[in-house]
């Protein structure tokens, strides 16, 4: 009977710190969901932005630029002629595209109001394959040409492997460059400075874009290059994003030592960027264009194609720090 | 086949169902004794998991844990340890998606458990200790043994959450369900199919257990 009191009293105390554990559960769900103390709903609207970030990782992220009151002016138009019928444009863009893009479609509105620009915004990787499943898309903007070129009938049969034909002849064309980088969070607690430092003890986790996305197979080619991407699998210290804005995240919120990511995602983000890859590290880092030949709108994906290429986009890429491929 | 994420899928499923077991009959025991509103408001709560998307989750956690967050900075500086990105970062998800399951399952079980079971215990001078171990619990032992085994299996195929606060590291933090995911993407379809075999398998003989034990369950009711 002592033998079992005793027993009992030890499952009690193990029950009493299981529910002291789930006393704090409910106590930090409580602080989330109620106002809070003015630390914590200041550290939620802070991180309002970075967890933005993140769904649009998990997910592709669907930007739908306009607004009520224009579309019923639209309506309004056409009510007394139909003269300017309303397009809806849809433009798979890489991910690292999201802040220009999105900019510069509400420049566009003012000169085109009756184009309206759907973005949807993810590796190119992934857009690539809901191109190929059948996705409805006017216009895609890749971050490499091997996704292009997948889809694209005139490129290589050793690179369009599937024998895909997306891509509207005449229609593509190189946009704008950019640069991989090596990023770092606030204060680089790793102490990590350049590409080599990749090789050594200070590196514990580094993370990178699955090798179906672009900056993921650049980031593969540097470390290739540097040969020491056998050694870093080996000690699993890499960890796979699936696009580049979640490597970003990752990086920001400190939850790796270290990323490898464009100069504009780092640029939009805030990072610090301790290198860059030079050309014969991982080459030349192009984003192509093109209409696609499903597209229902052609001439208005043309006319807004052109558009991209004027000074007033020119400038809006480049104060991220894409460079104008031509 | 490296069957690392099978391990550690196991490994995480089996830690956050204990700790969920515990925790989980600990809070449906004592929130059933309390008032109504005060009931009313952590069932609401300590349900929230169950009915939000794991990404949800995976959120909240996110801005408690992460690197640069109150309770993971705390950590950090106390312990030295990140509670994210690592193996174990995994269980919190797991365990916090699960939870409502266990406690749910095991509050109906207390629920229909016959009160004056415990009150002739108590007019023999039963401790409430006794009483509970020895009389409610093998009472209500189908219902737990059910609720565990469904939290199990939620805590095993728990994909969203554990994807934002453990990521995917081949042979640190990759589990049965991130590797799907990942096998997918950079299109190794074979690999992927042979790890959805082994989830469903594993699924099935869960199911098929908690099956089996609420036909005990009925036949003993008989």
């Amino acid at each position: 009977m002592m033998k079992r009191r005793r027993a009992a009293a030890v499952m009690m105390a193990a029950m009493m710190t299981a529910g002291a554990l789930a006393g704090c559960q409910s106590g930090q769900k409580a602080a989330d969901t109620g106002a809070g103390s003015g630390a914590q709903s200041q550290a939620v609207q802070e991180s309002t932005e970075a967890v933005q970030e993140s769904a649009g990782a998990a997910q592709s992220q669907t930007v739908q630029e306009s607004t009520g009151a224009e579309q019923s002016q639209a309506v309004q138009e056409n009510g007394e002629a139909v003269q300017k019928e309303s397009v809806e444009l849809i433009v798979f863009a890489a991910a690292s595209m999201t802040e220009t893009l999105t900019e510069i479609a509400q420049m566009y509105k003012e000169i085109r109001p009756e184009v309206e620009i759907i973005y949807t915004f993810d590796s190119s990787g992934t857009l690539k394959t809901q191109i190929q499943e059948g996705a409805d898309c006017d216009i895609f903007i890749s971050a490499a040409q091997k996704q292009m070129n997948q889809l694209d009938i005139s490129a290589d049969p050793s690179v369009n492997t599937e024998g895909l034909d997306f891509v509207l002849e005449g229609s593509r064309f190189n946009l704008v460059e950019n640069k991989v980088v090596l990023a770092v969070p606030d204060n680089n607690p790793a102490g990590i400075t350049s590409y080599e430092d990749l090789g050594t003890d200070k590196l514990n986790l580094i993370c990178l874009g699955n090798d179906d996305v672009p900056v993921g197979a650049y980031s593969i080619e540097i470390l290739t290059t540097l040969g020491i991407l056998e050694q870093l699998e080996n000690d699993s210290k890499i960890t796979y994003g699936s696009n580049v804005k979640e490597v970003t995240t990752q990086v920001k919120e400190a939850s790796v030592d270290c990323g490898i990511i464009y100069a504009t995602d780092a640029f939009s983000a805030g990072l610090t960027v301790v290198d860059e890859a030079e050309e014969d590290q991982c080459g030349q880092v192009i984003y192509p264009a093109a209409v696609l030949n499903i597209s229902k709108h052609q001439e208005e994906a043309r006319d807004f194609l052109d558009y991209l290429t004027t000074d007033d986009c020119g400038a809006v890429f480049e104060s991220v720090g894409f460079s104008i491929a031509r | 086949m490296d069957w690392y994420p099978l391990y550690n899928s196991l490994r995480i499923a089996l830690i956050s169902s204990v700790i969920v077991f515990f925790t989980g009959i600990f809070a449906a025991y004592y929130i059933a004794r309390l008032n109504r509103v005060v009931k009313g408001i952590l069932d609401v709560i300590l349900t929230l998991p169950m009915v939000l998307p794991p990404t949800v989750v995976g959120y909240f956690l996110l801005l408690l844990l992460g690197a640069k967050r109150p309770v993971g900075m705390w950590f950090q500086e106390q312990f030295g340890i990140k509670l994210v990105m690592t193996w174990y970062s995994g269980i919190f998800a797991a365990a916090v998606v699960a939870f409502p399951l266990m406690y749910r399952t095991a509050r109906g079980a207390f629920e229909s458990f016959d009160e004056t079971l415990a009150y002739s215990g108590q007019t023999l001078g039963l401790s409430n200790t006794y009483i509970f171990w020895r009389i409610r619990m093998p009472a209500c032992r189908q219902g737990i043994l059910a609720g565990a085994v469904l939290s199990f299996a939620r805590a095993l195929g728990e994909y969203g959450a554990t994807s934002m606060l453990a990521g995917y590291t081949p042979g640190r933090t990759a589990t049965i369900s991130t590797t799907v995911y990942q096998l997918w993407r950079t299109d190794n379809e074979a690999l992927a199919f042979q790890w959805v075999v082994v989830n469903v398998m594993i699924s099935a003989v869960v199911l098929l257990t908690v099956n089996m034990l609420e036909e005990k369950n009925r036949k003993e009711r008989r």
